[in-house]
């Protein structure tokens, strides 16, 4: 019998430890994947984040809004911003879902003509986008929000507005389809100008942002440059940035729990560090007597340590693989899918990423190792008289 | 019944493998905990805002301060409502302010975050006692003078005394004091005159949320019912307490479920570790528990042996785990609150009913995990087992 062979044997003497211990490891490894999947899914909204498209918003806060006429100077009426290739308009709408006010949403109020040309990453059939621009009251939802709210092409909703009040009637006329990962499939959308021509006098006119695109990514901070370079002497002035930077600075906000997040997935891996090195212990013990046969059959005392972790790398490696068997599924049928089509606002995209699995399943295999050290190293010191005296 | 003492005595000898058992209940323990003690700092320090004899006015129909605005002329109105307390000076003490979020850059070179700027009136100290100047002096009424929270200071670039502040192009407020206030989330704002904070954002006359001191907190519900059964208003009353709560909702909910999967995931792998344990505890001792049983021992006597060697176990782990979270006190928390978009500074804080709940969390978990060896010691038949 070779020393692989006495591994797997000893791997199935008692059997019931091996399997808690393999379970031990799959759901460590579980828990893992999921933590690092979730982390990796909040970034990508960051790290997908379009660098062509320039946000321009209010200097002071985004909570304030723009003049119009801010916007004649992209689209060639008073202006035109070297670089530019489309612009449109947009404004935060905040409103609800009349009855499930808790469920969040994003709702803008857009100019009609051009936010399709500026977001080409949102793709409408063409019959829809051209009733939605035929009905004042017509809004383009997401695929993810028509999901959530059963709500169809066709149907009669109401918004419950909350920076904006009074209940707002629309139709949905369309639905569109994300491109790109990274686009929020849970928006909704709706004519600027309906929203705008209800407004008391005093409010009216005024933007959320502009959004643009560039003609090349290339000169996204040159032309963000220009854009504010342009309302520098005027009252209000702006704040220009790509898509992607801006996203990165609204995740900032939340740094503090992905950092938390990431601690406890090492946390985790330490957990399971310990019940690996915990059972190997046990084994080690139990067969002190084996191995004194072993060492006086003339085996190295390096053969028993590479023994020892052989079969904590075994045990490790067999509890990664069956969590990750666990893991693709559960995610990517349930949990993932789950997540994409009812919080689409929060994760566009959750899915286990490649190397998130490879890392675990190094992790497994590493720790084990690691784990199974100390145990080894012991079995090398045994004396073989002592080893063999000693009964089980 | 067998003395706990044969139980405490083998937990010690093999004390490698229970040291390893405890660590990793620990670890699950103190993650249990961390979790609740985020919550608990975020309430706390949103609680420490609000006041049982304040009552907040906004829009109806807005969730927050920040999209709520109300003319000076309704303000006016309000004044009229009953159970409203008097100052000194027979005023009545209503409080219009302005909140507006802005960006700054962060002193650690990371780009930029939101902090709050809200627009006070002159009696805003003698309405919030718990604030006090640390540094420096109030900002003088009427003037271009602002103060800002304690929490702020080294978060930020350029926020000490003496530095100034960007409101708009043009409108500079200066930095005259530093003030802290009891740990509530004022601590993380920046606050300047009403009248100099909406001028700078052109919203003159306008307020954005009213605060009342009420004679007690049994006159909210007459005051509320005055204030909402004018419709033309259009206003909301709500407990200032209540207010804040509600802010904070969301978050809370988000740490809460995101603690508790976190938990429940690892405590799996901690009863896993605890089963393992007690399995390989009850196959060495096979003999003693066949000598156990021929001395007449019962076979429940010898499950609740074991099992409360196994709750020993968790409860060392949950122990240790408690002590690390306490550690975790010294630590603090920065994030964005979802309902302002303005930065929050917590710490984790602990409760004696939260570190109770997260030991006898472990102790569960030495429970399930120790039900199975438990069963599989009172069924060892005692004859095979003497035999060895």
């Amino acid at each position: 019998m070779t020393l692989a062979g006495l591994t797997v044997k000893n791997i199935g003497h008692n059997w019931l430890r091996t399997v808690l211990t393999v379970l031990g490891v799959a759901i460590a490894i579980l828990s893992f994947v999921l933590i690092r999947t979730t982390i990796d899914a909040w970034e990508t909204a960051a790290k997908h984040g379009a660098q062509d498209r320039l946000s321009t918003i209010n200097r002071v806060t985004f909570v304030m809004p723009l003049p119009k006429r801010y916007f004649q100077e992209f689209n060639g009426e008073r202006g035109k911003i070297e670089g530019v290739t489309h612009a449109t308009w947009a404004n935060w709408f905040g409103g609800k879902h009349a009855t499930r006010e808790g469920e969040f949403f994003a709702n803008f109020a857009v100019d009609t003509d051009s936010y399709f040309d500026v977001y080409q990453d949102m793709a409408v059939p063409p019959d829809q986008l051209a009733a939605w621009k035929e009905d004042r009251q017509g809004a383009i939802i997401g695929e993810a929000l028509a999901k959530q709210f059963d709500w169809n092409v066709g149907d009669d909703v109401t918004l419950v507005g909350t920076i904006y009040p009074g209940e707002w009637k629309f139709h949905i006329r369309g639905i569109y389809v994300a491109t790109k990962k990274s686009v929020d499939r849970a928006q909704f959308i709706f004519h600027w100008d309906y929203l705008n021509e209800n407004l008391p006098p005093d409010r009216r006119d005024m933007i959320g942002w502009i959004a643009s695109t560039v003609d090349s990514a290339g000169r996204a901070a040159a032309v963000s440059e220009a854009i504010d370079k342009e309302f520098d002497d005027e009252d209000v002035q702006t704040r220009t940035m790509s898509e992607q930077a801006m996203n990165k600075e609204f995740l900032g906000g939340a740094s503090a729990i992905l950092g938390a997040l990431d601690i406890v997935s090492l946390i985790i891996m330490l957990i399971m560090m310990l019940v690996l090195g915990n059972t190997i212990a046990m084994g080690v013990r139990e067969r002190t007597q084996e191995y004194g046969v072993l060492l006086a059959l003339g085996f190295r005392p390096r053969h028993i340590a590479a023994f020892v972790v052989g079969e904590g790398v075994t045990i490790g490696l067999l509890g990664g693989g069956l969590g990750l068997l666990i893991a693709y599924p559960l995610i990517e049928q349930g949990v993932g899918r789950f997540l994409e089509e009812n919080m689409g606002a929060w994760f566009p995209y959750f899915s286990i990423p490649p190397e998130v699995a490879a890392m675990a399943l190094g992790f497994a295999a590493l720790l084990a190792a690691i784990a199974a050290g100390i145990p080894a190293y012991r079995a090398t010191k045994l004396d073989v008289i002592d080893a063999l005296r000693r009964l089980a | 019944m067998i003395p706990l003492n044969y139980n405490l005595r083998n937990l010690y000898v093999r004390s490698t493998t229970t040291i390893a058992t405890a660590i990793g209940i620990a670890f699950v323990v103190a993650v249990l905990a961390a979790a609740m003690m985020l919550v608990e700092g975020l309430r706390q320090t949103l609680d420490k805002s609000g006041k049982p004899d304040t009552a907040i006015i906004i829009r109806k129909g807005s969730d927050s301060e920040m999209p709520s605005s109300i003319e000076d002329a309704t303000l006016n109105l309000v004044k009229g409502a009953p159970g409203i307390a008097k100052a000194a000076d027979g005023q009545s003490q209503v409080m219009g302010e302005c909140v507006v979020v802005l960006f700054y850059d962060l002193a650690n070179g990371k780009g930029k975050s939101n902090a709050l700027v809200r627009g006070v009136t002159a009696d805003v100290l003698s309405f919030r006692p718990e604030v006090k100047i640390e540094q420096g002096q109030m900002a003088k009424a009427g003037s271009d003078e602002v103060i800002v929270g304690q929490k702020l200071v080294g978060r930020f670039k350029n926020m000490a005394i003496g530095d100034t502040i960007e409101l708009r192009k043009g409108r500079l407020g200066k930095i005259v004091g530093v003030f802290s206030a009891g740990g509530s989330s004022y601590e993380s704002e920046i606050w300047g005159d009403l009248d100099f904070v909406r001028g700078s954002f052109g919203r003159d006359g306008v307020v954005q949320s009213v605060r009342v001191k009420l004679t007690s907190p049994a006159a909210f519900d007459g005051f509320e019912a005055f204030v909402e059964q004018d419709k033309r208003l259009g206003l909301e009353a709500m407990g200032e307490i209540d207010y804040y709560r509600k802010q904070s909702e969301g978050t809370a909910l988000f740490l809460t479920v995101l603690g508790s999967l976190i938990a429940v995931f690892c405590s799996v792998g901690a009863m896993i570790g605890a089963s393992i344990t007690m399995y390989g505890a009850v196959a060495n001792r096979k003999r003693e528990i066949g000598v156990l049983r021929a001395l007449g021992f019962s076979k429940l006597t010898i499950m609740i042996s074991f099992l409360f060697e196994s709750v020993m176990l968790a409860l060392l782990g949950g122990m240790l785990g408690v002590l690390a979270a306490l550690a975790l006190q010294l630590v603090e928390f920065k994030m964005m609150n979802f309902a302002t978009f303005s930065e929050i500074v917590f710490r984790f804080q602990a409760t004696p009913e939260i570190l109770m709940n997260s030991v006898i969390a472990g102790g569960v978990m030495g429970v399930i995990g120790g039900f199975l060896p438990a069963v599989r010691a009172a069924r060892t038949p005692p004859i095979e087992a003497m035999k060895g």
